[in-house]
């Protein structure tokens, strides 16, 4: 009995928190049939801002794969002084309102009167209101999703494995890429579909250091709050639904293709 | 000499887990570092294989200095306690490993996996995953895998600790005859002395960083230098004021010499083949007995009964008492 009130419980939850209000979006998108989202899909500028979200997302993911897995392997295989205070200040994007990322973006890389930013600018970057610093906006808040996927199952998975490769003959590279990266093979997988999922619909960092230039640095989640202010509904929703669509196949896909049973030891542990 | 260990230390913070060893390992015999947990011996077996480095003191691997080598240019095999097998390889992968790593030709390392996979009986398995195998099984596969590289001494740290006791007896004869077939040097690192005298032609005692004795199991068990070495390899217990082991002291009910004992049968303990009794003398000294079921049985000792205790012809006897096992 308690069992199923539970249940009730959660699915209510979920169901008036997120299943309805998304799929109300779906809803709302495909009011007057598919039209809305071909005409989206048509428009020259919704092109420019679909195409430069995916540039900002692809090219943050990337950089915070790279980043991750080495970080990970640093805070999980090494010791050093500091390394508490460098765990939590992984975690820092992760509470740190996105808009306030923006803003300090700005003053470091803004190129009128930001630290670094004119010197850069002189020698011919432009970072703010460029492609670059919504890259960089992107990066920054979805920085520890990697990290936070990937440290568990190293420490999970040991150094046995690691130290039994070296003795038998491998370098440091070889060991890394024929047996740790193996085996965290599915957290970094896992890692990269949250991160993509994050930064593809990051706004509030992104607002900050785009400058929100119409075909230009004006990204997917920009267009909905633009459409949805000049009372373009249907255009704002029909974005919004594309955005949910690729997180949701991210998800889906991440679940079908995830081996079922990972780290299978105790079956046919019998001496 | 295949290895040499010469005036080897190692702290960890202030616990010192080797004191200036020096140990000499022959080429072709297999050599066990007996010794209590945290008596250093793992400790020495990780500074051999370059898992770990002396603070102090050089090993020399047949002949060559390789104090400062990686563990990777040491021709090392090394067999862990837990297997460290390579989970998401199959048996057969596993055991090619070291030969891939080495760019070996593609036939080559078929016949020499397959061959391997047959040394350890394990050719009906090649193309399952380790989490498929059993302990035993897996232990097996480790080391088929560290010999594929054609190590110059192979290392095995508790190899059989992880697994119940049935399985480990039957790994234990199959590494005798497996090294008597290969003949690589081999060390490895054990806390259960009948293993260690059962197996190994040498044997090392480790005990708080400092190696004890060096000898063959016989030696080590006739003539322990020291007390220590004599109640690690077996049950001492004190007799006429020597340490002596419980089976080397002859029960009769009759003061057949002028030299036996006298005493009380206090308690009888019959263990499978084997009778303990403990014997209280007349002194007040407790001593413990062992001996076979039929003798205990021909005797007709039961507790209470009077008997008297002489120390064997030829036993081992030291002449300081040391702290009696319960």
């Amino acid at each position: 009995m308690l069992k199923v009130v539970r249940i009730a419980l959660v699915v209510t939850y979920l169901f008036l928190l997120v299943a309805w209000p998304v799929s109300l979006v779906a809803v709302n998108t495909f009011d007057g049939g598919p039209q809305a989202l071909l005409d989206v899909l048509a428009d020259p500028d919704i092109q420019a801002a679909l195409r430069l979200t995916v540039v900002a997302a692809v090219a943050a993911v990337l950089i915070n794969t790279v980043f991750g897995v080495g970080m990970s392997m640093l805070l999980v295989r090494h010791e050093f002084r500091g390394k508490r205070v460098l765990s939590a200040l992984i975690d820092l994007p992760l509470s740190v309102s996105p808009i306030v990322v923006g803003l300090a973006l700005v003053l470091v890389y803004g190129g009128r009167d930001g630290w670094f930013g004119p010197w850069l600018e002189s020698a011919g970057f432009q970072i703010i209101f460029s492609t670059p610093g919504i890259v960089m906006a992107t990066a920054f808040v979805a920085l520890p999703l990697v990290i936070r996927e990937v440290v568990p199952v190293l420490d999970e998975i040991g150094v046995e494995q690691e130290v039994a490769a070296r003795s038998l003959g491998a370098n440091g590279w070889q060991t890394f890429r024929r047996i740790t990266l193996p085996g965290i093979k599915w957290a970094i997988v896992y890692g990269v579909v949250l991160s993509l999922a994050r930064s593809l619909g990051e706004f509030g960092a992104v607002k900050v250091v785009s400058g929100n230039v119409l075909g230009e640095t004006r990204t997917a989640t920009l267009v909905v709050e633009e459409k949805y202010l000049n009372f373009a509904q249907q255009e704002a929703y029909a974005v919004a639904f594309l955005l949910a669509m690729v997180s949701v196949v991210c998800i889906v896909v991440v679940a079908l293709i995830r081996p079922r049973h990972d780290g299978s030891e105790k079956k046919g542990a019998r001496a | 000499m295949s290895i040499e260990i010469k005036g080897v230390t190692k702290r960890f913070g202030d616990f010192v887990a080797l004191d200036d060893v020096n140990v000499s390992i022959p080429t072709g015999q297999l050599t066990a570092l007996l010794g209590p947990s945290g008596g250093g011996k793992s400790t020495l077996l990780r500074v051999i294989a370059g898992l770990e480095t002396a603070d102090t003191g050089h090993i020399e691997i047949e002949g060559v200095d390789a104090t400062r080598l990686s563990p990777q240019k040491r021709n090392v095999g090394f067999v862990f306690q837990h297997y460290a097998a390579f989970k998401h390889m199959t048996v057969a992968k596993n055991v090619a490993f070291g030969l891939e790593i080495r760019k070996r030709p593609k036939d080559e390392i078929t016949d020499r996996v397959h061959e391997l996979l047959q040394l350890v009986h394990l050719e009906q398995f090649a193309h399952r995953l380790p989490a498929q195998l059993s302990g035993g099984q897996r232990q097996r596969m480790a080391l088929a895998r560290a010999l594929a590289v054609e190590p110059s001494v192979l290392l095995l740290d508790e190899p059989f600790g992880a697994l119940d006791a049935k399985v480990r007896k039957e790994l234990r004869d199959w590494l005798r005859r497996l090294h008597d077939e290969v003949h690589v040097t081999t060390v490895f690192v054990t806390h259960d002395q009948e293993e260690a005298l059962e197996v190994s032609d040498e044997i090392v005692v480790i005990n708080e960083g400092r190696v004890e004795q060096v000898g063959t199991p016989d030696q080590l068990y006739d003539e322990p230098a020291n007390d220590f070495v004599m109640s690690f390899l077996g049950e001492v217990t004190a007799l006429d004021g020597v340490a002596i082991r419980p089976h080397d002291i002859e029960v009769s009910t009759a003061p057949l010499q002028d030299r036996a004992l006298e005493g009380t049968v206090a308690r009888v303990l019959r263990i499978g083949f084997e009778v303990r009794l403990t014997v209280l003398t007349l002194d007040g000294e407790e001593v413990h007995v062992q001996l076979t079921r039929t003798y205990a049985h021909s005797l007709g000792v039961r507790e209470g009964s009077t008997v008297w205790l002489t120390a064997a012809a030829g036993a081992t006897t030291r002449p300081v008492p040391v702290a009696v096992p319960a």
